[in-house]
């Protein structure tokens, strides 16, 4: 990196589609180092930022910088720094595995055949075999060797699971995760499977509506978020009144409560309203996530 | 790089692969069948128009297939340029091009050459060449249509509009062809970056897209124009259907019988015969002076404007022109034996042109025949298979027509009118002499029809001029009657002005949208082309009106480019460029600029603007 500590960077970063913004005055700092899981709800601007990120979209206003460089005057050897995997894998069907591993160590100096060897043996890949003729698990696998033996700096998988079963889920991460080629990076991985982010993220970054809601380690966000169980005879306190309230059921005649940045004190909150009994636990990355997702997402009225 | 072509080629290699056996298959079922060096025009352009489609096609799926925002990002962020990533996908696609529709042309050329006694000549080895530059063409055009914003990326398609219509011939096309590869390549090498929706910023980026996307809208103009020219047909009060034509105009007279158009000349003649003529002309044939060509042969041309070979029954020899050789050279009907070369007299002398067969004279034995080259006429006889000449007018003039007027020949040249005795065609053998010269009172281009009866002193010509009337290239239309005396002198008795029967907008539809681009286009079609004296024109002058009416919307556009430039992320510079332009070409300027910068990017971008395009040029 030339001039500064973070691998991504945007400042009041936005991005309009006609009258709808998809990047709301986002700023946005990405350490170098570490896997960092960007989440968020569909239409959150995930896949607009990694556009804008990778040049492929012009910013309405504001900056972002990609290793330190303008995201929008990348050169081509900015880009051979630079892995990106999608949820597509999309890669030419027509070519051999062979081939298609030969086109890419001719176009990467840094090409890591170890790397590439590495995550590959996870899979059951013929170097024969035409990539159409590839599971998509096993497509997934081949592009993920293909990124990491490029040797990048920065590792960008968008929703790289997207599509896959169990069995392929578990091997892709693994291969991530056991890949001495992602340790040398920084990855910044977008998914919507919570139980992926809690296995492989270091840092949290949760978008909401364009916006950074949240930023920090899962565990000191899964420590924001407390379940709260009151057994109420009557009613529970009108939802407004509620402090942190991220979600509300009624389940068996207890009303749950999904509350956030709440300690002991919402204990008695809950008892000065009528709880006869109060227990609170901890809640699980998922849950958290989406109670704090849920909160303001648009639903019909009479729900 | 290198991968990628290998790549691409491996992936079009099945569909490369068929398109070639199936196109030789046909060729070759064609050449069985046909002379495929001496096909009619018509079949060329069907073969250049499957080229082009073929092409089209390829480019569409191509770039199409990579169009997909995932898989274009996947396929342009790499350690390459986009400019070689782009090199890489064409030139594959441009390898296949030339095995797919350029090497059955060779193929079929070379099976000709060798193994039959047909002509091939150099020109018929430049159309794989030609072959190939249209299909790439194409390919280039369908590729550019599937990168940028949709509204403005089909302007590609105007580069081949322009080879469709442009008038050079020979090598001179195929460099017109390769121009507009050149041009269709920088236009591609200029879209195909990341952001797809990005509008051109650097100054010759603008131009090689602008300038495509405004002639774009002009044809869309003329076609619009066109359209509303099908609503009046159909309402029915059109000048070309209507029942009765305009009064006094061009179509009156050209919808007359000879008979009439020449009365109706004679009504406005003020000489002391005209009375006495009319009463001839009541009694006579009118003769109506023909054409024998249609379009002057030129040689080199890589198709054939005019019908190059003929058949001598008798002899059973088919004789074709030879371009390379400039003379006529012959195989056996049956057997395809070759049968020799034939020129000009017994020096076998080369032709001066090429060589258009038209029927024999009247008086000449069935089987001979006449041929049209240049200034000259020949007489072909079939009977001692030799070409004398026998009619050659002065150098420079295209002899066009000839026609038996009672015992007499006339014969038409893009210049004048000759007359010949007709009893010294089977007399001798020597070059005949005119008796008559009668200059065309007009330009070759605007003469639509010509007729004539034959007086006790001479002849009566009637010319109108009337071909062009209904556009601005033509003359003010109008009808000449002259005498042609006996000893040579030539009087003109009448001049019937005639009336336009399209308003002054209509005909000048072409050039006040733009008069700018409308010059282009006149540039554009004419580039390196011989001029054909057949297209000639005297133009009437153009109206004051029309001249206001171009003015006023030049005006126009001027002004809505300055509020329109203010409202666009351009800089200072770029902004001045635009106003200029949209002042000088008009309104198909104004649509550019609307189309290449759209109203999206007015929102938030206009600060960011400010500072990013500082460095930007004018346009």
């Amino acid at each position: 990196m030339a001039d500064t500590d973070y691998v991504i960077e945007t400042r009041a970063l936005t991005r309009r589609y006609g009258d709808k913004l998809a990047l709301d005055t986002l700023d946005l700092a990405i350490a170098a180092g570490h896997i960092h899981a960007i989440v968020g709800a569909n239409g959150a601007g995930k896949s607009t930022l990694f556009r804008i990120l990778l040049g492929f979209l012009p910013p309405s206003s504001g900056s972002a910088r990609i290793l330190g460089r303008d995201s929008q005057r990348l050169t081509p050897s900015d880009r051979g720094r630079i892995g990106f995997v999608n949820e597509e894998h999309t890669l030419p069907s027509w070519m051999r595995v062979s081939a298609v591993t030969a086109m890419q160590r001719h176009q990467y100096p840094r090409w890591n055949q170890a790397a590439f060897d590495e995550v590959i043996g996870h899979y059951h890949v013929l170097p024969q075999q035409k990539v159409g003729q590839l599971s998509r698990g096993e497509r997934a696998g081949f592009n993920l060797a293909l990124t990491l033996a490029q040797g990048p700096e920065l590792l960008v998988l968008d929703e790289p699971t997207l599509g896959l079963d169990v069995v392929a889920k578990r091997a892709f991460l693994e291969s991530l995760m056991y890949s001495s080629a992602a340790e040398s990076c920084t990855v910044v991985y977008c998914s919507h499977q919570m139980e992926e982010i809690e296995r492989v993220a270091d840092n949290l970054i949760i978008l909401e509506r364009g916006r950074l809601a949240h930023m920090s380690a899962p565990d000191e966000f899964c420590g924001r978020v407390t379940h709260w169980i009151a057994d109420m005879p009557f009613a529970g306190p009108p939802p407004a009144s509620v402090p942190g309230l991220l979600e509300v059921q009624r389940i068996d005649g207890l009303h749950h409560y999904l509350v956030l940045d709440q300690d002991e004190g919402f204990a008695g909150f809950l008892r000065g309203a009528g709880a006869r009994t109060v227990q609170s636990m901890p809640v699980s990355l998922d849950r958290a996530v989406n109670g704090f997702l849920a909160k303001n997402h648009a639903m019909p009225v009479a729900a | 790089m290198r991968d990628l072509v290998k790549a691409e080629l491996l992936r079009f290699r099945g569909w490369a692969l068929g398109a070639f056996a199936a196109h030789l298959l046909v060729l070759a079922f064609l050449a069985r069948v046909v002379d495929l060096a001496q096909q009619p025009l018509l079949v060329y352009r069907v073969f250049g128009s499957i080229y082009v489609l073929a092409g089209v096609l390829l480019g569409l799926y191509q770039m199409g297939s990579y169009r997909r925002p995932n898989v274009w990002l996947n396929l342009l962020h790499r350690p390459l340029a986009p400019w070689r990533i782009a090199t890489s996908l064409l030139g594959a696609g441009l390898a296949w091009l030339a095995v797919a529709a350029a090497l059955p042309v060779l193929l079929a050329a070379a099976y000709q050459s060798g193994l039959t006694a047909r002509v091939v000549d150099d020109r018929h080895w430049l159309l794989p060449l030609a072959a190939w530059l249209l299909a790439a063409g194409g390919y280039l055009a369908g590729a550019c249509c599937m990168l940028g914003t949709r509204k403005r990326s089909a302007a590609a398609l105007v580069l081949l509009v322009a080879v469709a219509l442009n008038q050079a011939s020979g090598v001179w096309a195929l460099l017109v062809q390769a121009l507009a590869l050149a041009w269709l390549v920088a236009m591609l090498i200029v879209s195909f970056k990341p952001d797809l929706s990005a509008p051109p910023r650097a100054p010759l980026a603008t131009v090689l897209l602008a300038l495509p996307l405004q002639m774009a809208v002009y044809l869309m103009i003329l076609l619009l124009q066109f359209g509303g020219q099908m609503l009046w047909i159909m309402q029915g009060s059109h000048p070309n259907n209507t029942e009765t034509p305009p009064r006094g105009g061009a179509n009156e007279t050209e919808r007359m019988s000879p008979k009439q158009r020449m009365l109706a000349g004679l009504a406005v003649s003020r000489a002391a015969q005209a009375p006495l003529w009319r009463e001839q002309v009541a009694l006579s044939d009118v003769a109506g002076i023909g054409l024998d060509l249609h379009a002057v042969p030129v040689r080199g041309a890589l198709t054939n404007a005019a019908p190059t070979d003929f058949d001598d029954a008798g002899r059973g020899v088919r004789w074709t022109f030879s371009h390379d050789r400039m003379r006529l050279a012959g195989y056996r009907i049956v057997g395809g034996r070759a049968a020799g070369t034939l020129g000009v007299g017994a020096a076998n002398a080369a032709f001066p042109a090429p060589t258009v067969a038209i029927g024999g004279l009247p008086g000449q034995p069935k089987g001979d025949r006449s041929l049209i080259a240049g200034n000259m006429l020949y007489h072909y006889v079939s009977d001692s298979a030799r070409v004398l000449p026998r009619i050659r007018l002065p150098a420079g003039e295209w002899l066009l027509g000839v026609t038996p007027v009672g015992e007499n020949l006339a014969v038409l040249s893009d210049r004048a009118l000759y007359f010949f005795d007709g009893r010294d065609v089977v007399l001798g053998e020597a070059l005949l002499a005119p008796r008559q010269r009668m200059p065309i009172p007009g330009a070759a281009g605007d003469l639509r029809d010509l007729d004539l009866i034959e007086l006790v002193d001479g002849y009566l010509v009637s010319a109108s001029f009337t071909s062009y009337a209904y556009m601005m290239d033509g003359a003010a239309p109008y009808q000449a009657l002259s005498w042609v005396h006996d000893d040579g002198q030539v009087t003109t008795v009448a001049r019937r002005a005639l009336v336009f029967d399209y308003p002054a907008w209509f005909r000048y539809q072409a050039w006040w949208p733009s008069p700018a681009l409308y010059a282009l286009r006149q540039g554009a079609l004419g580039l390196f082309a011989v001029p054909d004296p057949l297209q000639a024109t005297h133009p009437a002058p153009m109206p004051r009106g029309i001249k206001l009416l171009a003015a006023g919307l030049m005006l126009v556009s001027l002004l809505a480019a300055l509020w329109l430039v203010r409202r666009r992320a351009l800089s200072m510079p770029a902004r001045m460029g635009w106003v200029l332009a949209c002042g000088a070409i008009g309104l198909p300027a104004l649509a550019s600029l609307w189309l290449l910068y759209p109203a999206c990017e007015l929102a938030g971008r206009r600060a960011e603007g400010q500072s990013a395009l500082a460095s930007a040029a004018p346009l």
